[in-house]
């Protein structure tokens, strides 16, 4: 039977490294995604995820359980990405050549080229679109979007009522629809 | 019935789930029935698909055990040398792994207090919280017996059973011979 987040929190705070180990098995791919769609690059969505960990690591004996482990974690990460991105001003295009790497990936796949050629430009201007969104903005698309959390819980994660994130998802979703109606 | 604007400031709230059944239902009769609102809702599904797919196909890159090692390292690394010696102690001596040291503990009390069963004399003089006087006084043996805490003291009046026993036998050694 598989242990809940719950109980791997509380054998974790007990010392037991190998449940710790269980929950990132659970959660890193998910928190990367989050962090990546955040910051555009890999390199910085790797480190940030890692940290993310180490800080759930060295807090975890503080956790009470008041919220979900996932909401817990990511709001680690969210706050460690816009951190990070107002640190760091970097080079918008890093996030176009990540994009570019997965459509290679996808390339191969792919049966028509009109529709690739298609789908390249598509997601090209939604990576420039989404920079251009400030990171809160960016965290409630992400959040909604790839985890498909709560309006609650994303305005628990952030820190803002739930009025807050319906109003920054309609003005994020607003402007990527306006950018990108073009080729949808 | 609504307008375009209205239903479509409502759409991404309704494909997020977070409108009640009567709005849900408003939307969707207004969908079924005006296509450029339906075209606003395929394209707000659209950014949503591949905005997803995108970062699924990354995430789906990131190998665990690399990861995991990253994270490893940042543990020991950045963990100071005293948290990482409590963390060591709090492992060992958690309730579950800690659970030998209940009968450890009965088994050293135990042997401390059996010391001086196996060591005579180890407690010779430790007694001084009380002394024994003996005073030979009007020919009887009279011993005091002093607790200091207490200042408590006890007469005790006894006899020699010694010199008892030796009296006893001074007369059949000194009675004559028949």
């Amino acid at each position: 039977m598989e242990l809940s987040d719950w109980d791997l929190v509380q054998k974790c705070q007990s010392g037991d490294m190998a449940s710790f180990q269980e929950l990132v098995s659970r959660y890193h791919q998910k928190v990367y995604m989050v962090v990546l769609g955040l910051l555009h690059n890999r390199d910085d969505a790797l480190e940030v995820a890692q940290e993310t960990f180490f800080r759930a690591y060295r807090k975890i004996r503080s956790f009470e359980g008041g919220s979900s482990f996932y909401t817990w974690i990511y709001r680690i990460a969210v706050n460690l990405a816009i951190d990070q991105q107002r640190r760091q001003k970097r080079n918008p295009l890093e996030f176009r050549e990540t994009m570019d790497g997965v459509l290679e990936a996808q390339e191969e796949t792919a049966r028509d080229p009109f529709a690739d050629v298609h789908d390249r430009e598509l997601r090209e201007n939604l990576a420039r679109a989404i920079n251009e969104l400030t990171p809160e903005h960016k965290a409630v698309i992400m959040l909604r979007t790839i985890e498909g959390l709560s309006y609650k819980e994303i305005g628990e994660i952030l820190g803002c009522s739930e009025g807050t994130v319906m109003s920054r998802l309609h003005y994020a979703r607003k402007k990527l629809q306006d950018k990108l109606s073009a080729f949808l | 019935m609504r307008d375009c604007e209205s239903i479509r400031e409502s759409i991404g709230r309704w494909l997020d789930g977070e409108l009640d059944t009567a709005e849900s239902e408003s939307i969707r009769a207004h969908l079924a029935s005006c296509e450029e609102c339906r075209k606003a809702q395929q394209q707000l599904e659209s950014i949503d698909q591949i905005l997803k797919t995108t970062l699924l196909a990354e995430a789906q890159q990131i190998e665990f055990l690399p990861f995991w090692r990253g994270v490893q390292v940042r543990i020991a690394q950045k963990t100071p040398w005293h948290e990482q010696a409590l963390e060591g102690l709090r492992a060992t001596f958690t309730l579950s792994r800690a659970a030998w040291l209940v009968p450890a503990g009965i088994a050293v009390v135990l042997a401390i207090l059996s010391l001086d069963s196996y060591i005579p004399g180890l407690r010779e003089g430790r007694n001084s919280f009380a002394s024994v006087e003996s005073i030979d006084a009007y020919g009887r043996n009279v011993a005091l017996l002093r607790e200091n805490e207490s200042k408590t003291t006890v007469i005790w009046l006894y006899e020699d059973q010694e010199e008892e026993n030796a009296t006893a036998d001074e007369p059949a050694k000194s009675a004559p011979a028949f």
